[in-house]
C-alpha cells in the first residue's frame, strides 16, 4: 500500500488542453472546416484533431497520470516521462496541423509536415502508453475500472498507427502510395478506435471510480462494470479486427461496423445501468455540481447512441455523421471532462495548498474553493449550446451551428475563469485563505 | 523444522473474491506436522482465532507495501523454536489506540482532515485507529511528510478500510 502523490504537471496538462479547446471553438465560430467545408477535407481535419488530440487526449492524459495510481494503488511508473510526453504531443499536433493547413492550401509548407507531426504524436502517445501501461502492469490482476483504461491504451495505439499510415498516404510519399484505398476504409477504424476506444471507453472506466467516490456509493462489487467492459471490448474487437479484415478483403465493412455498434450499445446500456445503480445506492443525497454535470454529459452520450441507432434504421446515418460526432465530442466527452475538471482542479489545489497545514490550523473545505451557482450558469450555457449546435447540424443550418458554438465558447471561457479562480483561491474567505505555513499555488504547475 | 504450504490470497482479495474457503481447503490438504504460509494484503486478525481453534499457532511478519506473511503451524509447543519470521516489527510494539475514529460516512476529504487534526493532539508514540470507506490514498502522502507510521488494509469482506497511525516518536 502506498500513498499517491500529486502529479506535478496535471494542471499544466489541463491548461494546455483548455487552450486547444478554445482555439477549436473559435475556429468553428469563424466558419473554418465542417459544415462549411467537406467533412473529410483538410480544414475539418484541423478542427477535429485540435479537439480530439489537443483538448480531449491532453486532458485525459493529465487526468490519467493523476488517477491511474489511485485506481490501482501503485505509484506512477515514471513521472519524469510526463513532461516530455506533453511537449511531444503539443509539438506533434502543431506540426500535424501545419501539415493539414498546407494540404488545404493555407500554408506553403513542405510535404513532410504530416509524417513528422504524426511521428512526434506517436512518440508522445508511446510515452503515455508505456508509462500508464507499466503502472497497470505492476498492479495485475486489474480492478474493473483499470481494465477500461488498459483497453483504452490499446485503442490509442491502433488510432495512432492508422494516423501514422494516413500521414504517409496524404503527404504523397512512395510508401503511402502502396495503400491508395487506406483512407477510404481506414478512417472509420481510426475514428472508432480514437473516439470510441480511447476517449469514450477510458472515460467510462474512470467514471466508475470517480462517480462512486463523489456520490459516496459502494463500488467494491467486483461484478460492477463487468458487462459494460465485456460488451465494450467485444465491440472494439469486432470493429477493429473486423475492420482490418474488411480492409484487406475489400468487403464487409458495413456489416462489421453494425455488429460492433450493437455490442457498443449493449456496453453503453450496461454502463448506464451501473451508473443508475451507483446513483440509487449513494450515501450523499445532494450531489455536487461536477457529479450532476457528469450525469448530464452521460445523457448526451445516450442521446447520441439513440440518434445513431435511429439514423441507421432510417438509412440516413452517413448524412448525419457530422452532427453525431459533434454531440459525442462536445455534449458527451467535452462536457464530461469539463465537469470533472471542475472537481479535480479545486481538489488538487486544495490538497497542494492546505495539505501541509491540515489539522494544525483551520483550513477551508474543498467546496469553499468554488462557487457552484456561478459555475452552474456556464454549464447550462455549455450543454444548451452543444445540443443546439447538434440540432443545427441536423437541420443543415450552418450559421445557426456557428452561433450555437459561440455560446459554447462563451461557456468555456466562463468555466476557464472558474478554474483560474480556484487556482488563485479567489473564492476562499480571507481569514482561511492562506493560513500560516500555507503557500499560494502557482497557476500552471503544482508543487508535489 | 515445519514444512509450509504457501497460500497467496492477495490476488483473490484484489479481485474482490472471498479467500476463506480457499484457506480452509488448503488447511484440509496439510499433512500432519505441516504448516500454512499465508500472504495477505492486510493482517488477517479474525483468522487467528479460527486457526487457533483448529490447533494452529501463528507467526506474523509485515512485508513491504503493508502486506503480511503469516505462518500458521501446528501448535505442539515448537512455535517458539521457529524463531521470528522476519526482522519487520509487528503490531505488538504499538500501544493501544488513544483515539478511535469512525469516518466511514463522511464526505471525502473530511476523513483525512479529521485524522490529521486528531493526530496533532496525540503525544509522540501514541496511536490512532480509524475506520474508512475507502483507502485514503491522499492521506498517506501527508502522513509520510509528517514522519508518522501507519498500517492499514481492507477488512476481509472489503467492507471498509482499517487504518492505524502511530505519531512520530
Amino acid at each position: 500500500m502506498i500513498g499517491t502523490s500529486l502529479f506535478r504537471w496535471a494542471i499544466s496538462y489541463f491548461a494546455v488542453a483548455i487552450a486547444w479547446l478554445l482555439l477549436a471553438e473559435v475556429l468553428i465560430v469563424a466558419g473554418f472546416g465542417f459544415p462549411n467545408h467537406d467533412i473529410d477535407g483538410p480544414d475539418t481535419l484541423v478542427v477535429v484533431h485540435i479537439v480530439t488530440i489537443g483538448w480531449l487526449s491532453t486532458a485525459l492524459c493529465g487526468a490519467l497520470f493523476q488517477f491511474v495510481p489511485v485506481l490501482v494503488a501503485r505509484p506512477l511508473y515514471a513521472e519524469r516521462w510526463t513532461l516530455p510526453a506533453l511537449v511531444l504531443l503539443t509539438l506533434g499536433l502543431s506540426v500535424l496541423l501545419a501539415g493539414f493547413l498546407t494540404l488545404g492550401g493555407h500554408l506553403n509548407g513542405p510535404r513532410w509536415l504530416l509524417p513528422v507531426g504524426a511521428s512526434l504524436l506517436i512518440a508522445g502517445f508511446a510515452l503515455v502508453v508505456a508509462n500508464l501501461g507499466m503502472t497497470l502492469w505492476s498492479a495485475r490482476p486489474l480492478p474493473g475500472p483499470a481494465r477500461f483504461v488498459a483497453t483504452g491504451l490499446a485503442c490509442i495505439c491502433v488510432t495512432a498507427s492508422f494516423g501514422g499510415l494516413f500521414s504517409l498516404v496524404l503527404s504523397g510519399t512512395a510508401i503511402g502510395a502502396q495503400w491508395p484505398d487506406l483512407l477510404v476504409s481506414g478512417v472509420p477504424i481510426h475514428a472508432l478506435a480514437g473516439l470510441g476506444g480511447w476517449l469514450t471507453f477510458t472515460a467510462m472506466g474512470v467514471s466508475y471510480r470517480l462517480l462512486a467516490m463523489f456520490m459516496l456509493a459502494p463500488d467494491s462489487d467486483a461484478r460492477l462494470g463487468r458487462l459494460a467492459w465485456l460488451a465494450g471490448i467485444t465491440a472494439l474487437a469486432v470493429g477493429l479486427v473486423g475492420g482490418v479484415l474488411a480492409l484487406w478483403r475489400m468487403t464487409g465493412l458495413n456489416l462489421t461496423l453494425l455488429l460492433a455498434a450493437a455490442a457498443a450499445l449493449l456496453s453503453l446500456a450496461a454502463h448506464g445501468r451501473d451508473v443508475l445503480g451507483l446513483y440509487r445506492a449513494r450515501k450523499r443525497r445532494a450531489l455536487e455540481l461536477n457529479t450532476r454535470m457528469s450525469l448530464v454529459a452521460l445523457a448526451s452520450f445516450v442521446a447520441a447512441a439513440m440518434l445513431s441507432a435511429a439514423f441507421v434504421a432510417a438509412g440516413s446515418f452517413a448524412s448525419h455523421v457530422g452532427a453525431l460526432a459533434f454531440l459525442v465530442a462536445f455534449g458527451w466527452l467535452t462536457g464530461l471532462v469539463l465537469a470533472n475538471l471542475y472537481k479535480i482542479v479545486p481538489f488538487l489545489t486544495w490538497l497542494e495548498t492546505y495539505g501541509p497545514v491540515m489539522g494544525r490550523v483551520p483550513t477551508p473545505r474543498v467546496q469553499d474553493l468554488v462557487a457552484e451557482r456561478r459555475a452552474l450558469k456556464w454549464f447550462v450555457l455549455f450543454f444548451a449550446g452543444s445540443w443546439m449546435a447538434t440540432l443545427m447540424l441536423l437541420v443543415d443550418a450552418a450559421l445557426g451551428f456557428r452561433l450555437a458554438v459561440a455560446v459554447v465558447t462563451l461557456a468555456t471561457l466562463g468555466l476557464s475563469e472558474e478554474f483560474i479562480r480556484a487556482r488563485r483561491l479567489a473564492d476562499v474567505a480571507e481569514p482561511l485563505r492562506l493560513p500560516t505555513g500555507a503557500a499560494a499555488p502557482h497557476l500552471l504547475v503544482s508543487r508535489n | 523444522m515445519t514444512e509450509f504450504i504457501d497460500v497467496d490470497v492477495r490476488p483473490i482479495l484484489r479481485a474482490g473474491g472471498e479467500p476463506f474457503s480457499i484457506i480452509m481447503a488448503a488447511l484440509a490438504r496439510l499433512s500432519p506436522g505441516e504448516g500454512l504460509r499465508l500472504y495477505a494484503p492486510f493482517k488477517p486478525i479474525p483468522l487467528f482465532d479460527v486457526m487457533a481453534s483448529k490447533g494452529f499457532a501463528h507467526r506474523e511478519a509485515e512485508l513491504e507495501g503493508g502486506e503480511w506473511e503469516i505462518r500458521f503451524m501446528p501448535d505442539d509447543g515448537s512455535v517458539e523454536a521457529a524463531g521470528p519470521a522476519s526482522a519487520a516489527p509487528n503490531d505488538d510494539d504499538w500501544p493501544e489506540p488513544a483515539v478511535r475514529l469512525d469516518n466511514r460516512d463522511l464526505d471525502p476529504p473530511e476523513p483525512m482532515v479529521r485524522i490529521l487534526a486528531a493526530l496533532e493532539r496525540l503525544a509522540p508514540g501514541q496511536t490512532l485507529h480509524a475506520l474508512l470507506s475507502r483507502e485514503p490514498v491522499f492521506l498517506f502522502r501527508e502522513l509520510t511528510k509528517r514522519g508518522h507510521q501507519w498500517r492499514g488494509g481492507f477488512t476481509p469482506q472489503n467492507e471498509f478500510y482499517q487504518l492505524t497511525v502511530r505519531v512520530q516518536a
